[in-house]
């Protein structure tokens, strides 16, 4: 993520920060700006070239020994080392952010408080650049009260008890899971470690029929957070080996790309897709396949194509069609 | 070998920030050694690439949020730039604790890049300043540990991978129209429409453009996933009022079907179809198998209902339960399922 502007932002603060800081250890200084040492050890190498005119000799003389970071001529560069203010793009970015973390139902209430003035200071600080964050808004659907239960057995680390709606089967199934973290991308999940398949499994927290936190202590097998999936790509991602299948949708179907990770989207002359994916649980299919109706049908599998087919007539004899 | 862009960059920030009168281009050309280094010297073969780098500079510092003031230089007489400390300084801010880590967390939940570039840049530069106390949030019981620790109940995601966004986001910021092609759902070509844009929303995970749509004389929501291709920024301002609150969320929700105009009886077999029974606006058993069910009426029910197959019979209204006929046709492959 380090682009020219990104860096050069970084550089600015960076300069800001060292003049109060003399002799700041190269550690700390990466952790507080949340880069790795070999990317500020590049930003160090970077601004001994810069200053405020390369022939006047007033370069800023900053140097480092891989564990200090020391400057030299700090009193002379007054003027270039105060706080910068806050950009649009950054009051957009905190504030929207900050605004839509403070609406999830189920946040903790200190937390939401402590949200709320820090937004409020920032609003403050960033004067004017603060006017365009409210041109965007987000809004997590977080599933109240399935969300507090579950923040409290994370936060009590405890196991949990769900009724919990299997959609591709159409059933709801009982199971106990040790909480590891709640996602929200979209819709909100609960991520743990399912007692039933002794797998980690995402649980999408408006399909939980019920919730209880229990007194058994939550055991889930030792994880990093940071070995977690970031779930950036989407939080379906198929596996190599899931079965391939093959929808043809009409104009009116074209959505399915926006809601179904998929390997390929091909053009059809009508304005529809040629969609190719890859299915963990066919049963998702062929309930998509019944929803689209006249706007798509299964190419393949054929055993896919035939389950469509005699569900549909199955439930057409029902209305007295066959 | 070139100087890199953020060495240049920063060396322009730099002299700007230094200066106490506005400095002109020629100025500027002679003090920063990656534009003085550009073959061509001033009036050479290179004056226009030096013009066009030093525009686009300028525009990148002032992204990320440098106010760049214009004055006549009094050494050329030429246009000159300066960044005053006074336009250009933080205010006061001091955050507790607390209040740094929640911010920390709202920092990382973009991952569209240039929000979230903006969003650890933001956070930087408060820390620099000494917002979140003075060892800058590096030591014990600090931002940087106590975010560490919340990350483990919440974590929150925006997402934002529409090629689209970035320009419909300063577009509505500076209110300028904006034109593109965009593919109506279950329209075979896309048409270009021309929007006074309002105001984005992320719902479901999905982002939605509000805006005046100037050839429709009205307002009108989009899906930035349907937007084909370039979006382009035309001159001129707003033609129409903005309204004061602009609610996406409740276009959207009408078009996804919640704003129900009737009510519909339907057959459910026992024990399935939970999403459509926490809808239900009644629920008892009836003969055999069945659980008999009122849902609320609206766009897409007919598309929920095909869904369950077998497992549901629609008892009424007529033309709900003919929609439902027509998905099963279709999908059993019956001849002539198209035109019903």
């Amino acid at each position: 993520m380090s682009n020219a502007i990104d860096q050069t932002r970084r550089l600015l603060s960076l300069v800001t920060y060292l003049r109060e800081r003399p002799g700041a250890r190269v550690a700390e200084v990466a952790r507080a700006f949340n880069i790795t040492e070999a990317e500020l050890m590049g930003d160090l190498a970077v601004l001994p070239m810069c200053g405020t005119s390369f022939r006047g000799g007033d370069l800023l003389d900053i140097d480092t020994d891989g564990e200090r970071i020391w400057w030299h001529n700090a009193d002379a560069a007054d003027t270039v080392a105060r706080p910068l203010r806050i950009a649009a793009d950054e009051a957009t970015a905190l504030l929207v952010a900050a605004r839509a973390v403070a609406d999830l139902p189920g946040l903790r209430r200190g937390d939401r408080e402590a949200l709320a003035r820090a937004v409020a200071k920032l609003e403050t600080a960033a004067g004017d650049a603060a006017s365009g964050s409210s041109r965007l808004n987000v809004t997590f659907e977080a599933e109240g009260s399935a969300f507090a239960e579950a923040d409290r057995a994370l936060s009590e680390r405890r196991r949990l008890w769900l009724r919990y709606y299997s959609y591709g089967r159409d059933e709801i199934t009982e199971r106990e899971v040790d909480p590891i973290r709640l996602v929200t991308v979209g819709h909100t999940y609960l991520e743990g470690f399912c007692r039933r398949a002794e797998e980690r499994r995402l649980f999408r927290l408006d399909r939980v029929v019920e919730i209880k936190v229990l007194e058994t202590p939550a055991d889930p097998p030792p994880v990093r957070l940071r070995d977690l999936p970031d779930y950036a790509a989407g939080l379906v991602q198929p596996a190599e080996d899931d079965p391939v299948v093959v929808l043809e949708v009409g104009p009116g179907g074209r959505w399915v790309t926006e809601y179904f990770a998929h390997d390929a989207a091909e053009e059809l002359p009508d304005g529809g897709l040629r969609i190719t994916l890859r299915a963990a649980e066919p049963a998702n299919l062929r309930k998509l396949a019944l929803r689209l109706g006249a706007d798509g049908r299964v190419v393949s599998p054929p055993e896919l194509a035939d389950e469509v087919r005699e569900v549909a007539e199955r439930a057409l004899a029902a209305y007295g069609e066959s | 070998m070139a100087i890199p862009k953020a060495e240049r960059l920063m060396n322009l920030a730099l002299c700007l920030m230094n200066a106490r009168r506005p400095l002109s281009k020629r100025e500027l050309r002679a003090s920063i050694e990656a534009y003085a280094s550009l073959d061509g010297g001033p009036g050479g073969a290179d004056e226009a690439a030096f013009n066009r780098m030093f525009e686009r500079d300028k525009e990148d510092l002032r992204e990320l949020g440098l106010v760049i003031e214009t004055g006549e230089s009094p050494l050329d007489g030429e246009t000159g730039y300066l960044a005053k400390r006074a336009s250009n300084r933080l205010p006061e801010l001091a955050l507790a604790a607390e209040e740094a880590a929640a911010l920390a967390l709202a920092a990382r939940v973009w991952q569209q890049a240039r929000l979230a570039g903006a969003a650890s840049g933001a956070l930087q530069k408060l820390r620099a300043a000494g917002a979140f106390g003075n060892n800058g949030g590096a030591a014990e019981g600090s931002p940087a540990r106590e975010e560490e620790g919340r990350a483990t109940v919440l974590e929150p995601r925006i997402p934002a991978h529409e090629p689209s966004f970035d320009k419909l986001m300063l577009a509505a910021r500076e209110r300028r129209p904006v034109t593109f092609a965009y593919r109506r759902s279950g329209a075979p070509e896309p048409g270009t429409r021309t929007v006074e844009p309002w105001a984005l929303e992320c719902w479901h995970g999905h982002w939605y453009l509000a805006g005046f749509d100037r050839d429709r004389e009205d307002a009108r929501v989009f899906k930035l996933s349907r937007i084909v291709g370039q979006v382009r920024t035309r001159s001129g301002g707003f033609t129409a009022e903005v309204p004061a609150h602009v609610d996406v969320r409740e276009h959207v929700a009408r078009f996804a079907g919640e704003g129900a105009t009737a009510t519909a009886r339907v057959r459910l077999r026992r024990g399935v179809g939970w999403p459509l029974r926490t809808k239900a606006l009644a629920e008892k058993s009836a003969e055999g198998e069945w659980d008999e069910v009122e849902l609320p009426y609206g766009h897409g029910l007919a598309a929920d209902l095909a869904e369950f197959g077998a497992d549901v019979l629609v008892l009424g209204p007529e033309e709900l339960r003919a929609e439902v006929l027509a998905h099963l046709r279709a999908a059993a492959g019956v001849k002539g399922a198209e035109t019903a």
